[in-house]
């Protein structure tokens, strides 16, 4: 044995998992080279440390805890797809002629638009057609920027659907799932803003009470207070005393929720 | 795994019970933040559920599970703007070290040895966490990182020598 084949054996020799007739190889290679006994009695010393150097113990019983949570949150609100082997993108994303035909569209939106507005300055049954043609497209591209991989893109999304006069329930779909499912605190925050103007509607708040146990960041719990305050539903006193109670949570929660109940008078 | 996949979810409790230690020695080790390395666990197990689908028979599920827990750690620190966490001295490193004369010795060349770790890049740290704290063989962690067992070896002598190396420049920086 030479020095180079000790190399991809110190793992082996170290973890004692050698084929007897290697070590014996290696053993006499040591005896007989000096640099290669000395690296490997340093190594082993080390790998002896190492062994000591011990992490703490998990507080199980907090972690178990917040994992049943979540896992009765996951599964309260599972209406979401499961991720298959391979996630699929929209097909207009894998169809470069839809992606095409999108910004043709938008041309000939802008181009029709820019003649009817020339030509009829009143108001007429096309231009009505082209405004909603015109939302439409605002809609999908704001549908398309809440998809994006990146996280600053999404944030796009979300200001757009801001924009957007009359939004679809897709949108308002897609901003939550962007709630519940964004990988990004400033993403899932923006969202919960977004979703301000929606908190008269019963399933969005609903939707929103549901999302809470998956939300483990202090600021999109207390973002989510705000709402429920903001929207006034009937729900909101017992969703607060929830989380005014709720130990497990951080104390800035619990205590901006203990004020939003004095806020309603409980 | 196989049971949560087609469908019983509450059969993840199980996993939880069996493998949250492994998981969190793992990410602790990585993170060097007790804090980051629970919700990393957390954010491990919420995975498993999203991507339950994604299972598959033939190989192991540890080998499974650590390639999730490396990816939400790789997120973590995407998340954090890429810092590392360099833990001090006095971090909340648990010792088994016993306590006569010889402790101030031993904890200090523990101090070193931690902060060595803590110097190596991440990847070769990882190695070595896997192979010691984890117990795993090279085919396994080949398995972990997509990686053949002999590229393990090739990069296992380079992280230990790595390791020799900081842990005498940390001493000497003492």
């Amino acid at each position: 044995m030479q020095c180079d084949d000790l190399a991809p054996r110190v793992l082996d020799y170290l973890a004692g998992t050698l084929p007897d007739d290697e070590l014996a190889a290696i053993r006499a290679h040591l005896t007989q080279c000096p640099a290669c006994r000395e690296e490997m009695d340093t190594t082993a010393e080390l790998w002896g440390e190492l062994g000591t150097v011990a992490a703490p113990r998990p507080d199980s019983a907090r972690m178990r805890a917040r994992f049943d949570a979540a896992l009765q949150g996951y599964m309260d609100g599972q209406n979401e797809p499961v991720v298959r082997a391979v996630a699929r993108p929209p097909a207009w994303r894998l169809q470069p002629w839809m992606q095409l035909a999108g910004a043709a569209a938008v041309l000939v939106i802008g181009v029709g638009l820019g003649r009817v507005l020339t030509l009829a300055p009143s108001s007429s049954p096309e231009i009505a057609e082209l405004r909603q043609e015109l939302r439409d497209t605002r809609q999908m591209v704001t549908l398309s920027l809440l998809q994006q991989q990146s996280a600053s893109e999404r944030l796009k999304g979300v200001s757009s659907s801001s924009q957007l006069e009359q939004p679809g329930s897709e949108v308002v779909s897609a901003l939550v799932e962007t709630l519940r499912h964004d990988p990004n605190v400033n993403v899932r925050l923006a969202s919960v803003d977004a979703l301000r103007r929606f908190g008269g509607r019963d399933g969005v708040r609903r939707d929103v009470v549901a999302a809470l146990p998956q939300q483990e960041s202090p600021l999109v719990q207390i973002a989510l207070i705000d709402f429920l305050l903001e929207a006034q539903g009937p729900e909101a006193a017992s969703v607060l005393r929830r989380l005014a109670d709720d130990m497990m949570l951080d104390k800035a929660v619990r205590d901006r929720a203990a004020r939003g109940l004095r806020q309603v008078g409980l | 795994m196989r049971a949560v996949r087609d469908g019983d979810l509450t059969r993840l409790g199980v996993l939880f019970e069996r493998h949250h230690r492994a998981l969190f020695d793992f990410l602790y080790r990585m993170t060097g933040d007790r804090g980051a390395a629970e919700d990393l666990v957390q954010d491990v197990f919420v995975r498993m559920l999203r991507y339950r689908a994604t299972y598959r028979d033939d190989g192991r599920f540890e080998t499974w599970m650590f390639r999730i827990a490396r990816n939400a750690r790789a997120d973590h620190f995407r998340k954090q703007g890429a810092a590392v966490y360099v833990p001090e001295d006095g971090m909340d490193w648990a010792s088994d070290a016993p306590g006569p004369a010889r402790l101030l010795e031993r904890a200090r060349d523990m101090a070193r040895l931690k902060r060595a770790l803590q110097a190596l890049r991440e990847d070769r740290r990882e190695l070595i966490v896997l192979v010691r704290y984890q117990g795993m063989t090279h085919e396994q962690v080949g398995a972990i990182l997509g990686v053949d067992a002999g590229t393990v070896k090739v990069r296992f002598h380079r992280a230990i020598k790595e390791l020799r190396a900081a842990f005498a420049g940390v001493a000497e920086g003492d």
